[in-house]
């Protein structure tokens, strides 16, 4: 895993749950736009799955197998069930429920972190 | 007769939908949790891990029920959201005065401590918001959907 990436993921769901807070307080659904973000998020996930795969098999390096791809598979799969979900809702809590998974994606990104150091 | 009155509110809606949300997010945990122990240790703290198994099924189920509403799955959504209210009491207070009888933790192990109180909190939520949505309750919260189709018994609720 790379610390940069790590850093623009967590940044990037705070960023989007502060968003769909603000939309929350201001009784807003969730709009497109938000889910283009949270689609841009998923991308960053895919790439941080890709590059933590490569230095997986390229360096000796032993990390919880299981555990570590149980939380990146919880991790991909997370937003886009967590917008679809939101977007069919069409009143203020469907922001609340995308608030409240980019912080989870977030949270379990910081616990990737720590199961790659812990090895 | 409107679904809304023959059923009450939906249970997957509104408010609802957060609940159902971090009911899934749980849900997620659990399973994770329970395959991982599972799979790779099993042996250790069978009392643990069987006990991980079990409430990771409950939040599933939990999950399905409310996020589907009607009369049925209502019922199964009232039992297992009961069963996780009476779980992480019996399980969080027998955590703290016997610690050892389970070996390991499980998400119910002191008070679901370990994912920040939610196991505790959120089935009190659940039941509240079943309270809350119950069939015939005069002044209930109506599903925006749903209000303006009065004869549409026959339809299916509008969701994924």
């Amino acid at each position: 895993m790379l610390l940069p990436l790590l850093i623009l993921l967590v940044v990037a769901c705070a960023a989007l749950a502060g968003w769909a807070l603000w939309f929350a307080l201001r009784d807003r659904a969730v709009i497109l736009r938000q889910l283009f973000g949270a689609a841009a998020i998923e991308a960053l996930l895919v790439v941080q799955a890709v590059v933590a795969g490569v230095q997986l098999v390229t360096q000796d390096r032993s990390v919880d197998g299981p555990l570590f791809w149980g939380y990146l598979a919880t991790a991909l799969v997370l937003l886009p069930v967590a917008a679809f979900w939101a977007f069919a809702e069409r009143t203020k809590w469907s922001s609340v429920v995308l608030a409240v998974a980019a912080v989870t994606v977030a949270f379990l990104d910081w616990r990737l972190w720590q199961i790659w150091g812990a090895a | 007769m409107s679904r809304t009155e023959r059923t009450g509110p939906r249970t997957g809606s509104g408010f609802g939908r957060l609940l159902v949300t971090v009911y899934g997010v749980l849900a997620f945990a659990a399973i994770g949790r329970s395959s991982y122990e599972l799979a790779t240790k099993f042996s250790e703290a069978p009392v643990a891990y069987s006990l991980s198994t079990l409430s990771a099924v409950v939040y599933v189920l939990a999950t399905l029920a409310l996020a589907k509403g009607g009369p049925r799955w209502r019922a199964v959504a009232w039992a297992t959201v009961a069963f996780e209210a009476v779980g992480v009491i019996a399980v969080g207070a027998a955590s703290a005065a016997a610690p050892d009888v389970f070996g390991e933790t499980t998400v119910w192990s002191g008070f679901g401590q370990g994912y920040g109180y939610v196991p505790l909190v959120l089935p009190f939520v659940g039941l509240w918001w079943l309270w809350h949505t119950r069939p015939g309750r005069s002044g209930a919260v109506r599903d925006p959907e749903d209000g303006s189709a009065h004869d549409s018994s026959t339809t299916s609720p509008p969701e994924a």
